[in-house]
């Protein structure tokens, strides 16, 4: 039986923080804090209000969202017994900065936790609050509202600001969040998307079926029609009965990771002017247009066009038409002509081009399926062109810029390991992707120089008759923070939040 | 000299005082590999040297071992001849802790003593029929085409269709007399097409034999007709075996109590440690069969046994054509040890642990033949005829297990440091597409492998 063919589970929408069903574009402003638990009672009573106040899946919001996650560290503070800590996932658990995360996520060199902000030890970072509202004005309501409250139990680490570019887009300039994998199980009722998204936002069919809701939801079947690891308490832990019953092999214990999800973010800062410069020198060429030059190698670099075409359906130009295009697949392209194999959508979702045992693009399907991310991203820092034009951004260039700006890259797994860690070191960062030699991710990849054992730093763009090799390519993101988050049901956070 | 691909894998029972005496020298001799110099070998692709514990299958022991098995192309004399040859001191000092060997012994006893222990396998080489130098001349040449395109492309770039740029990339290449041997057609030898399908040319000729003498029979030929008939009783006895052990199999896969709990975070991080190099790492499993079922043991190695004439494929197709392909496996060996109650797994691959054994089960397929092969050991999730459920059904289970099972490898040599198998591949297909003859299409082809 396929996992299309397997009952279909339902979400408990009502246990699920919204965050996982919808992204909560209409509500264009938002706020990120990272907190300190200082005080534990009030931090408590807060959590606890919170229970009631916060977005439900079940429900589209109109003017603000509330949405919660923890650290393993947090969750520690408030009280979570070992031996249901003990019982989330390693990677979680040890956190993004641990030692053997640098190897796994790529992150060295400038990108090396010993360089971030935030996000590395000994700070204490034991909350995550997201904050959501339609317009400024509404967040800063919110926040006055909000923030004694929020002081009384904790310490505000970090406040991270957001914003909603024009067009969708990120700081690069290209349409961003096209490409999402549609979850199975939603209630019919639960509608997917907030009234305000809706005409923007119909899709076309995405290039596979819907995953089932355990890919990312814990406590339900994955694509492997099976149960991701999820974590549990004791029944003793529980007295008030606030989680669900669960039987594990031969024992009866509470469900903790039920109707939730890990939450990873990593905050990168984009270099802007710099990505348009390299792109703008590498493709010159006398008698053409400079700009279009750049573009054209813009796309080539990302796999779809600035205004979101993809270079598979729209290999020539952009088309406004295809904006939202994500029904594509590569069959027919293995030569990368239309879109690099390096291409930074395509290596980081290959589709059915995967190279698999048998060949066949069903079975690169198959398992690219079971590497896919939700992703809840914001973009923080004024943009280079309030356009978000690329001719606007390259003739910005020269002109003084002194603006911190990037993307609050943030995605939600039912596994770290198998999903947001295998992408990042097998196919982002790795220099032999699809039998390339030296080519990471042109887009996100921490480079490795020619001096290093296994560089990275090439990208290579088929045409006809012979490949173009660009050659040290100096990176265009720097990670200045990061952490592993778990991002409760409203069942579980009432445990996490309770008094001993 | 032939350059089939094949696996030498030594086993000798370690004397019991001297475990802990031949894992430290490992250890060091990883460190110091200029005492063990596999790099001078012209023949040997991987090689792994660890000890496997004693463990247990049931209440019987299963001794400790010394594990020593290299990913080697050519005649197995030939390549243990070099070793020796290369490496007699180091292999002394190491054999020295086993059992039965003495450490004054000539080179040719040396010899004996590595082929009189050589376990059976069943090996599988993602490069098969190449040769270290074949890798790293194909490589050196991939790079002077990829130097001399960027060259021509920083210059103005190339004008004609793709047979003329073709053309001028093998004139470049004639130009080198550093790589004056890719003008060589590649060899197709049909000695090693004869070395690599021997075994399954046996059971053909079989098959065939029995179809005509059977067709004969039908014609009246009395005496084809015993014949036909002694064959297609053996055929039943075979089938039979198969049936009767695959039945027993079923009602041991009910009595299974024993399933791998989550790996313990200590043992989680060990294991991540031993598999950071960036591109090609190796891969050691050793342990116990499941006890439930008498014929386990048996039907283990029945099907090692199939699995290896499947990796050899059919033999009409040629010698580097294999019944599979792995992208991600540069070599991989199955070995059924302890009269099959002990499974061994060694494999040099692209990747890192955990990625590189979840490949096998993220399709419905791969994970049946999973199944098949580790669902055998101890600790594995239930599987249900051997093919269903087990990993397909199981795969947290199935990866505790393999991580319950993996070992340290204590040497590891392992030449191919920045490139993939796929690289492998790639570069090899360049070279031997270079002065074919190709038209048009092909040439197009082929110049986008660069």
């Amino acid at each position: 039986m396929t996992a299309s063919e397997q009952p279909q589970e339902t979400l408990e929408a009502e246990d699920i923080q919204g965050l996982v069903l919808r992204g909560y574009g209409p509500l264009a402003a938002a706020r990120f804090f990272l907190l300190e638990v200082v005080n534990d009672d009030r931090a408590r009573d807060y959590l606890q209000k919170l229970c009631g106040r916060l977005n439900l899946a079940s429900i589209s919001p109109e003017t603000t969202a509330l949405q919660v996650a923890f650290t393993a560290q947090g969750l520690a503070r408030l009280g979570v017994p070992k031996s249901a800590l003990d019982t989330f996932s390693r990677e979680f658990r040890e956190g993004m900065d641990d030692n053997v995360r640098p190897d796994i996520l790529g992150d060295r060199g400038a990108n090396d936790p010993s360089t971030w902000e935030w996000g590395r030890q000994p700070e204490p970072i034991h909350v995550l609050l997201m904050v959501y509202a339609l317009d400024d004005t509404t967040l800063t309501q919110v926040l006055e509202t909000e923030r004694p409250s929020i002081e009384a139990g904790f310490k505000i680490r970090h406040e991270k600001e957001t914003i909603t570019l024009t067009g969708q887009k990120e700081h690069f300039g290209w349409r961003d969040g096209i490409s999402m994998p549609k979850i199975a199980g939603v209630p019919p009722a639960v509608p997917a998307v907030a009234p305000a998204e809706r005409p923007q936002k119909k899709r076309k069919e995405s290039w596979t079926d819907p995953l089932p809701p355990g890919e990312f939801v814990l406590g339900y079947r994955n694509d492997y029609q099976a149960f991701t690891e999820c974590p549990t308490a004791e029944l003793a832990d529980d007295p008030a009965n606030h989680l669900p019953v669960i039987v594990v092999g031969n024992e009866t214990k509470k469900s903790l990771g039920r109707n939730g999800t890990y939450l990873v973010y990593r905050e990168m800062t984009q270099h802007v002017i710099e990505l348009w410069d390299y792109l703008e020198k590498s493709s010159r060429e006398p008698g053409k247009d400079p700009a279009a030059r750049a573009i054209a190698l813009g796309a080539k670099i990302v796999g779809r066009w600035p205004g979101g075409a993809p270079l598979i359906t729209s290999p020539e130009r952009d088309d406004d038409k295809r904006a939202d295009e994500n029904d594509f697949v590569y069959e027919g392209d293995e030569s990368g002509l239309r879109c690099p194999h390096g291409a930074h959508i395509r290596r980081s979702n290959p589709r059915d081009v995967l190279a698999v045992e048998d060949r066949s693009h069903d079975a690169s399907k198959q398992m690219v399926r079971k590497h896919q991310m939700i992703r809840r991203g914001r973009a923080f820092g004024r943009p280079v062109a309030e356009t978000m034009n690329p001719r606007d951004i390259l003739a910005a260039r020269g002109k003084p810029d002194h603006e911190r700006r990037g993307l609050h890259f943030i995605c939600l797994v039912g596994s770290i390991e198998r999903q947001f860690e295998f992408v990042q070191r097998n196919w982002v960062h790795s220099a032999n992707f699809d039998s390339l030699f030296k080519d990471a991710d042109p887009i996100t990849a921490a480079r490795r120089s020619s001096a290093d054992e296994n560089p990275n730093d090439e990208f290579t763009c088929p045409a006809d008759p012979v490949r173009r090799k660009y050659k040290a390519m100096p990176p265009f993101t720097r990670l200045v923070g990061g952490g592993y988050f778990f991002l409760p049901g409203i069942a579980a956070l009432r445990f996490i939040s309770r008094h001993p | 000299m032939h350059k089939v691909n094949a696996g030498l894998t030594v086993l000798v029972r370690l004397k019991t005082d001297c475990v802990d005496a031949a894992s430290a020298l490992l250890v060091e001799l990883d460190a110091h590999q200029e005492r063990l110099p596999f790099a001078k070998s012209a023949t040997t692709h991987f090689a792994t040297i660890t000890v496997i514990p004693a463990q247990k299958y049931g209440d019987k022991p299963l001794p400790a071992m010394l594990l020593f098995a290299t990913s080697f192309c050519g005649p197995t004399r030939v390549h243990v001849s070099e070793l020796v040859r290369i490496m007699g001191d180091g292999l002394r000092e190491v054999l020295q802790h086993c059992e039965r060997f003495e450490p004054s012994c000539s080179d040719d006893e040396l010899e004996d003593f590595l082929i009189y222990h050589r376990h059976g396998d069943t090996f599988y080489s993602g490069m098969q029929g190449l040769s270290p130098a074949d890798v790293q001349q194909h490589r050196q040449l991939r790079e002077a085409i990829e130097e001399f395109i960027d060259d021509r492309e920083a210059h103005g770039g190339f004008n004609g269709s793709p047979l003329v740029v073709r053309n001028e990339i093998q004139k470049f290449v004639l130009s080198r007399p550093d790589l004056a041997w890719a003008e060589q057609p590649v060899e197709e030898s049909t000695r090693a097409w004869l070395v690599f399908h021997w075994r399954s040319l046996i059971i053909e000729a079989f098959l065939a034999a029995l179809i005509f003498c059977t067709g004969a029979w039908f014609g009246g030929s009395s005496l084809f007709g015993v014949i036909a008939a002694c064959g297609w009783i053996a055929v039943l006895a075979f089938v039979v075996f198969v049936a009767v052990m695959w039945l027993s199999i079923f009602e041991a896969e009910h009595d299974q109590t024993y399933v791998a709990a989550r790996t313990p975070d200590d043992r989680a991080r060990f294991l991540a440690a031993t598999q950071t190099r960036p591109v090609i790492n190796e891969f050691t499993l050793a342990g116990p069969i499941k006890e439930e079922g008498m014929l386990r043991p048996a039907f283990v190695k029945v099907s090692l046994w199939v699995i290896a004439r499947v990796v050899e494929g059919v033999p009409w197709m040629p010698y580097v054509g294999s019944g599979i392909n792995i992208p991600t496996v540069a070599t991989a060996r199955w070995i059924a040890a302890d009269g099959g109650r002990r499974l061994m797994f060694i494999s040099n691959y692209t990747n890192e642990g955990i990625a590189y054994v979840r490949d096998f089960i993220e399709t419905r397929g791969g994970a049946m033949r999973i199944n098949l092969s580790f669902g055998f050991g101890r600790g594995f999730p239930k599987t249900r005829w051997l093919l269903w459920d087990g990993a397909l059904t199981d795969p947290n289970a199935y990866l505790y297990a393999l991580s319950e099972h993996q070992r340290r490898t204590l040497f590891w040599y392992g030449p191919y440091r920045d490139i993939s198998i796929d690289n492998i591949k790639r570069n090899r297909q360049i070279r031997e597409g270079l002065f074919a003859d190709y038209n048009e299409d092909q040439a197009k082809k082929w110049l986008q492998l660069l």
